[in-house]
This record gives structure tokens, sequence and C-alpha cells, in this order.
């Protein structure tokens, strides 16, 4: 029986699995004009490195991870560590070799511009 | 007997996960603000953290897109008072097509559970998130007691 509980024990003992990263959609702001379509991504605490963009096939997803290091004991805590993730259709008329992106107070400003055959284009109409 | 205690462990191991689950769901319940896309919530407050590191008390809040000019912080003995208005970061020209990011002014106030001195509480902010270190009051300081 002592044998038993010691069984027992080992296996609480057990460290628990790599502690999972809860994902979460970030919100966003999507804005068009005439050259471009503009996203405002809210990513707050994600080191610019820690962000991963890829356009593919028409589908542009977006990650990102974020650690809350705090000091000391938690005596509240509704920040946590989390993965963003969203992805998004986008038209194939983006020119995906100029696609910038920039970071700003925790707010990814995605700059997607359109190909120059896309754009639209003023027609003089020609009297005769 | 055996037989009866691995059934008692094995209810043991049930609550467990059980409350391994719980716990899972009070901590996805604590991120109210993040958790939800697509829908805007303009009156929301950010989420905060509070830490006791002992000598000081340390907070972080979520505050993205605000500049540090709009954030203004306000300490008075335990009580902490952090508002911030939201500019209009709308790009001129542009139609929008989505608007899920909240353009709003918070206002959150916050009782301590210590007095902290006032004149030596720091704030940063960086990449959307604040830290204000606190550290506490004379009073308040942890003591080292020698032992005779």
């Amino acid at each position: 029986m002592g044998e038993r509980t010691d069984l027992v024990k080992t296996e609480n003992n057990v460290p628990e699995r790599s502690r999972e990263i809860p994902a979460v959609a970030p919100v966003v702001d999507i804005y068009e004009n005439e050259d471009e379509i503009l996203l405002y991504v809210d990513m707050p605490g994600v080191e610019k490195d820690d962000i991963t963009l890829n356009i593919d096939n028409g589908k542009l997803s977006l990650g990102g991870v974020r650690y809350i290091s705090g000091n000391g004991a938690a005596l509240w805590e509704e920040l946590v560590d989390v993965e963003y993730q969203r992805s998004f259709s986008v038209p194939q008329t983006i020119d995906v070799d100029k696609v910038s992106a920039e970071m700003q107070d925790g707010v990814l400003h995605l700059h997607l511009p359109k190909s120059e055959a896309a754009k639209p284009r003023q027609i003089e109409i020609k009297s005769t | 007997m055996l037989m009866r205690l691995s059934d008692v462990d094995r209810m043991f191991n049930a609550m467990d996960l059980l409350q391994s689950r719980m716990n899972r769901m009070s901590s996805d319940f604590g991120r109210f603000r993040t958790a939800s896309p697509g829908e805007t919530a303009p009156y929301s407050s950010p989420a905060t953290n509070l830490y006791d590191a002992g000598g000081h008390l340390e907070m972080k809040m979520e505050v993205p897109g605000i500049s540090k000019e709009d954030l203004s912080i306000k300490v008075q003995g335990n009580y902490l008072e952090v508002s911030g208005k939201q500019k209009a970061d709308k790009p001129e020209g542009y139609t929008p097509h989505r608007v899920e990011r909240g353009l709003s002014s918070f206002t959150r106030s916050f009782t301590l559970p210590t007095e902290v001195d006032s004149s030596k509480v720091e704030a940063q902010l960086s990449k959307g998130l604040l830290t204000i270190v606190m550290p506490k009051s004379e009073a308040a300081q942890p003591k080292q007691i020698a032992i005779k």
C-alpha cells in the first residue's frame, strides 16, 4: 500500500506540459484609398521581431506573440501572454513586393499597395 | 482495499481535471477586452495587471494606440488613477471598410493594497504597454527583523 501512494505521488509531481498560450484575434481597422489598403492592428506588447506576416495566394496571415513580464507576486492579472492571430482575404491586385509595415504605440500599421493595373485611371474624354 | 483506494485516486484525478478546466475558464474570463474581435466596446477600460514586488508595486496596462502625451497618471496615498485619450488616428483620404478598434477615452482608478510614495512613482510606455512602478511608502516597506 505504501508503494501505491508513492506511485500516485510521483504521478502528481510530473511537471505540467508546456504552458499553452491562448490565441486571440486582434482588433483591426481596414481603410482603403486609391493607392493602397491600410490596416491598423492593435497588438499591444508585441515586439517588432515577434510579428509574422504572410501573404500567399490571396490570403494574408498576421501573427504575433506577446509576453507580459511582471516583477513580483501578481495581485491581479487581467493581462496574460497572448498569441495574436488573424487572417484576411486580400485581393490579388495587391503588389506583394511593396507591402510595408510599421509599429507605433503597439499598433501595427500595414500598407498594402495596389498594383498599377488595379489603380483607377482617369480617362480623358476627347472632343471630336 | 486496493480497489477502493484506486477508485478514490481516480475521483481525485477527475476533480483535478475539472479544477484545471475551471482555472482555464476563469483566465479566459479575465481577458474581456481582447477576447472578442468585431465587438467594439468604446466604454471598456484597459486591462491591467498588478504585482507586489516587496519594496514596490508594479502595474501593467494595455493602452494600444495611445501616445504618452495623451496619458495621465495621478497618485495619492493608496489611490491611483490613470486616464487616457485616444486620438483619432483615422488616416486622411481613406474610406473605412471595417472599424473595430474603439476610439475612446477612459479613466480607471484603483485602490492600491498599500500606500505608495507618490514622489518616486515612475511610468514607462513601451509598445502600447504602460508600466507604472510605485515604491511603497516608508510605513509599508517590508522590514527585516533581526533575531536576538
